[in-house]
């Protein structure tokens, strides 16, 4: 047992450390390292809990597959061109203020109900027993008495699923959209740039060629330009460095 | 499965950790020389008879090399992120069942380091957390080709990691147990059908899931023709550009780890793992049939490699979302609708 409180404190005091680390990180792709490191320790408190499938889907899903995504958004974003903390309009801060204290109240309400009163919730380890185990615990809840709750979350998640299929759409289709710099086209080989009249194909239309010059000259609509590629390998260069400043 | 100390579960996981680490650097051995007969070469002859000591040879040079930090690096997320890769390869292999409960001496022991209630999501769960080494080490080098090759990395992972766990899913309906244990004593059993007695590995019963398996598993290994992240052609090294020595090898080491266990995880859970004539009596022939399991499928690794060239970018990624997923989704509901209609629960 006294095993159990000291990989208890060890985790929890980790898990602690890296969200602030998360927090206080000046670089982004920092604090997203330190999220992944919060999010395999509240893993390792599920495995404490005797929670395994909620440690091995938290992640799965948020280390595997979001934040995987979210590291993605920042390597590719200089860090100066992100808005800072500070910017964020009061009603935003008040607001965010007001709902980390609902949290901890919430939190001591459900501790003090479980510890100090002593009233054991439902699910108590012969519970979860009886049906098989946690997973399986897991599954008869979600199916059974919050079925409504999963079904409008992924309803929720298919709607994302559309807008973003709609938000990469070819240009046939999202001509109405005028202005889309610095889009990154992974599916379609030509790019957006399918209306040029002529000129290389499957590039960004950076003008490196004299004929393609002339061919964005007489385009007859607004052409993405794309930074030079130059513009793009100071990823990890922190600020302040000498290099920087020589260009 | 008998309860045992945990000290012998300690020793059973060191002695999964080095014959791991022994056969990466076989496995390398190995590829040289089946590339080599494939493509009419010798292979590696000059070290040992049949260049049977390259291996340690190799391991010998990479650890004398300089270890070289570039200028612009992000020097600890340099130095950490090859260590996640292989601490992720290596913490996977703890799950897989070499056997069931054996008499050593007296005592009983478990030939498995843990048992893992969910020990099949484990291995997929782990898999995902080590492409994090991959795309950090591709960030923190400061180098444009190795970010390349770090984006095209995480774009992969996340498309085939969605089907190598919902090829799975087929396996879960039919065993009802997300342990591997679980799942390889399942397919210990026998079908009975009139005289014929067929052994219950789900490669026969989810050969489409087997088939999508091996290609996200392909994939997910960043293996030919799924290597992109490391496209030399275009990429220079891909997400290991700046990398060198003993950094360089924690990289290499990863890879050919990923490759065996993916392959202990794939003849678990569709051939039977241990399963086969004589296991049952003999926990080594067991483990004897589990290597052979194992090397055939390491043998396809190096095939497709020797065979297919690789693909582009699009093509990889409208394979894994407009074919792999559809298919993978058709046979789950499948094998659900299966499972119903034997269970008498539809009709």
């Amino acid at each position: 047992m006294p095993w159990e409180l000291i990989f208890f404190y060890v985790i929890g005091a980790a898990s602690v450390l890296c969200a602030l680390g998360m927090v206080l990180a000046k670089n982004p792709v920092h604090s997203g390292i330190f999220l992944v490191l919060t999010f395999l320790n509240v893993a390792g408190i599920f495995v404490m809990l005797g929670a395994e499938f909620l440690a091995v889907i938290q992640i799965i899903v948020y280390t595997g597959a979001i934040l995987i995504l979210m590291l993605f958004v920042l390597m590719l974003v200089d860090p100066e061109d992100l808005p800072s903390f500070s910017s964020a309009a009061p009603l935003q801060r008040n607001l965010s203020v007001l709902l980390g204290i609902v949290l901890v109240l919430e939190l001591a309400a459900a501790i003090i109900t479980r510890t100090s009163l002593g009233a054991v919730g439902p699910d108590t380890p012969a519970a979860i027993a009886s049906v098989g185990g946690n997973t399986q615990a897991i599954g008869l809840r979600i199916y059974s008495k919050y079925l409504l709750a999963f079904e409008i979350t992924s309803l929720v998640l298919t709607v994302g699923v559309i807008g973003a299929v709609v938000l990469a759409l070819p240009e046939r289709l999202g001509e109405k959209v005028q202005r889309r710099r610095d889009t990154i086209s992974l599916a379609h080989a030509r790019g957006s740039d399918g209306l040029l009249p002529e000129g290389p194909k499957g590039e960004t239309p950076i003008t490196v060629d004299p004929q393609r010059e002339a061919a964005l000259q007489s385009a007859g609509r607004t052409l993405i330009m794309t930074k030079d590629p130059d513009a793009y390998t100071r990823v990890g260069v922190r600020q302040g460095r000498p290099d920087e400043t020589n260009d | 499965m008998a309860d045992q100390p945990i000290w012998v579960s300690f020793i059973v996981a060191f002695i999964v950790l080095n014959v791991l680490l022994i056969s990466m650097a076989y496995m390398t051995w190995f590829e040289r020389k089946v590339l080599a007969a494939m493509q009419d070469r010798l292979g590696p002859t000059r070290s040992g008879p049949h260049g049977l000591f390259q291996p340690l040879a190799d391991a010998v040079k990479l650890l004398g090399k300089e270890d070289l930090i570039p200028a612009a690096a992000d020097k600890w997320v340099f130095l950490f992120a090859p260590v996640a890769v292989f601490v992720a390869a290596l913490t996977a292999a703890s799950v897989i069942p070499f056997g069931g409960t054996i008499d050593f001496w007296g005592h009983p022991v478990n030939l498995f380091a843990a048992d893992l209630n969910v020990g099949a999501l484990f291995v997929l769960a782990v898999g995902s957390a080590g492409v994090y080494g991959i795309i950090l080490g591709a960030w923190a080098s400061a180098n444009r080709f190795a970010l390349l090759g770090g984006l095209r990395s995480a774009a992969q992972v996340i498309s085939y990691e969605l089907i190598l766990g919902f090829s799975l899913v087929g396996i879960f309906i039919l065993s009802g147990t997300l342990s591997l244990r679980g799942i390889m004593v399942e397919q210990s059993r026998s079908i009975e059908i009139g005289p014929l007695h067929i052994s219950n590995w789900f490669i026969l019963s989810q050969p489409l899931a087997f088939v999508l398996f091996l290609i996200a598993a392909v994939a997910e290994t960043n293996r030919a023709p799924f290597d992109l992240p490391e496209a030399e052609t275009e990429l220079v090294a891909g997400f290991h550009t700046e990398y060198s020595g003993f950094r360089f090898s924690l990289y290499f080491l990863g890879e050919y780890i990923n490759m065996i266990v993916v392959s202990l995880f794939a003849s678990t859970l569709f051939l039977g793992g241990t399963d086969g004539p004589g296991s049952d009596s003999y926990w080594a022939l067991g483990l004897l049939w589990l290597f052979l399991k194992t090397i055939a499928f390491l043998f396809f690794y190096v095939w497709l490699r020797g065979t297919l060239p690789r693909f582009r970018f699009d093509q990889l990624m409208g394979l894994a979302w407009k074919v792999l997923l559809p298919l993978a989704l058709f046979n789950i509901f499948i094998t659900a609708l299966l499972r119903i209609i034997a269970n008498g629960q539809l009709f």
